[in-house]
């Protein structure tokens, strides 16, 4: 792909062109380096003034429904929407059922709201290695509203805290007692909890459980809050807006706005340079047949493999 | 298929298909079948739901941005609604989004629709085998238009 190319995609994006935007993802997404990070280093200048909300929480639990349903109501607000949304990739053959969409499709139909499904190719902590790039061209793009779906996550899935500027935990009646509201990981990364299921049994139970979690909270800039939201009930969802609105505020006068995000693009492009200059040229000197060789002995010479590398890199043997 | 070559061009980023009953049509454990095979073939498999207008199907596909939409139809209408959504891509200039058909499609309609660019237009009884390869070499076609 030549320069001029990638300017005219460029130029699309920051137009909003619809077409612009899914290819530009497809480059994300893609396997060639060159062309994703020229156009995430054009791209990076024109981000940080979209409010990005991660969704996270279980499988099951109600998430892509929950984003279908706030995403129609704010775009009747007058927000201008995208929604990015990360599904499970199969660790045996890399194929995947992206799923997510079926359960807003009808939102998205009737409000044109822009929506992308991506795999996340075996990544861990519940985000695609993709979804960082595709967040910043969704912001430069011009959405008031990206939100992104995680894969449904466990207690440990915790990347979305560094792309999102609102993490919100979507959590439901039966998941567990006081205990497990007050675990390490998960729990402390949410700025806003939802008990989505609010018309089942036991959702009442929850609630308190995380409004007694959320009353021991340390002094905040932000005081976290939970709702509760049904399915059974639009109106529900105002009050999750509200909050919504109610953090993006915060973050506009604390001016946190992208922060993160601009530091993990960062971060990004660093592990990819690391991965590629170092690593995987350091890997590609372990020998083959390794498993009949001495684990001690390999390991050992890792530190050669090291100076190695960094010498082949020092004569400009490596890209 | 070349070995090797096509393989890598898969190999980073899988091939995206996106399934659509377009128009009204709710048999859909058929594409519940597919849906699991194409998966399984290391796709990543979108399912445009119940019920879609061409024109969602199209929207689908663009802002998806996928390799090839399959079409399936049981109830008799794919003459029309299928020509639909052929037109649509040929009136928006996309060209690098492949169409395949599927479902109860007479013999004597194939011809029509391989005319419009819609191959396969398997019946019911086709290998999965069968299926999964038209859709990879499809696929390729697309790819590689995209990379130009």
């Amino acid at each position: 792909m030549i320069e001029a190319d990638i300017n005219a995609l460029i130029e699309g994006i920051l137009r909003s062109d619809r077409r612009s935007i899914a290819r530009a993802i497809s480059y994300a997404e893609g396997a060639n380096r060159e062309i994703k990070k020229e156009m995430l280093a054009l791209l990076y200048n024109h981000t940080g003034r979209s409010q990005v909300v991660g969704i996270t929480g279980p499988p099951g639990i109600g998430k892509s429904t929950l984003i279908g349903n706030v995403a129609s109501l704010m775009s009747d607000m007058g927000y201008n929407v995208a929604i990015l949304a990360i599904d499970a990739s199969s660790p045996y053959t890399g194929g995947s059922l992206l799923g997510n969409r079926i359960r807003m499709q009808e939102a998205l139909n009737e409000k044109k709201i822009f929506m992308r499904s991506l795999a996340n190719r075996g990544a861990r902590g519940g985000l695609s290695e993709s979804s960082i790039g595709s967040t910043a061209i969704l912001d430069a793009a011009g959405f008031d509203i990206v939100f992104v779906e995680t894969v449904g996550a466990g207690q440990a899935d915790l990347d979305v805290m560094d792309l999102a500027d609102t993490t919100i935990l979507v959590l439901g009646p039966g998941l567990g007692d006081q205990v497990q509201a007050i675990k390490a990981g998960i729990m402390e990364i949410a700025d806003l909890f939802v008990i989505n299921k609010m018309d089942r049994d036991d959702s009442y139970f929850a609630m308190k459980d995380i409004e007694d979690t959320l009353a021991m909270d340390d002094a905040r800039p932000f005081t976290r809050k939970v709702v509760g939201t049904t399915v059974k009930d639009m109106e529900s969802y105002r009050g999750l807006i509200d909050l919504i609105k109610l953090h993006g505020e915060y973050l506009k006068e604390s001016g946190k706005i992208g922060e993160k995000r601009f530091r993990m693009g960062i971060q990004w492009m660093i592990e990819d340079e690391l991965r590629n200059r170092i690593i995987e040229p350091i890997m590609s000197k372990i020998p083959a047949n390794s498993r009949n060789k001495n684990y001690y002995s390999i390991i050992e010479s890792i530190g050669e493999f090291f100076s190695e590398t960094m010498q082949e890199i020092k004569e400009d043997k490596i890209i | 298929m070349v070995d090797g070559k096509n393989q890598s061009l898969f190999k980073e980023k899988p091939i995206k298909i996106l399934l659509a009953k377009p128009g009204i049509d709710g048999h859909d454990r058929g594409v519940f079948v597919l849906a699991k095979a194409f998966r399984d073939a290391g796709m990543e498999v979108l399912y445009a739901g119940l019920l879609p207008t061409p024109e969602e199907v199209v929207d689908t596909a663009v802002n998806e941005d996928v390799d090839v939409v399959a079409l399936s139809l049981l109830n008799g209408a794919h003459m029309t609604v299928f020509k639909k959504v052929a037109d649509l891509m040929r009136e928006r200039n996309i060209d690098d989004i492949a169409l395949v058909g599927g479902g109860t499609i007479p013999d004597e309609d194939k011809p029509a629709l391989e005319s419009m660019g819609i191959t396969g237009n398997y019946g019911p009884g086709t290998p999965l085998a069968v299926i999964i390869d038209h859709v990879t070499s499809r696929a390729t076609e697309s790819r590689l238009r995209k990379l130009r």
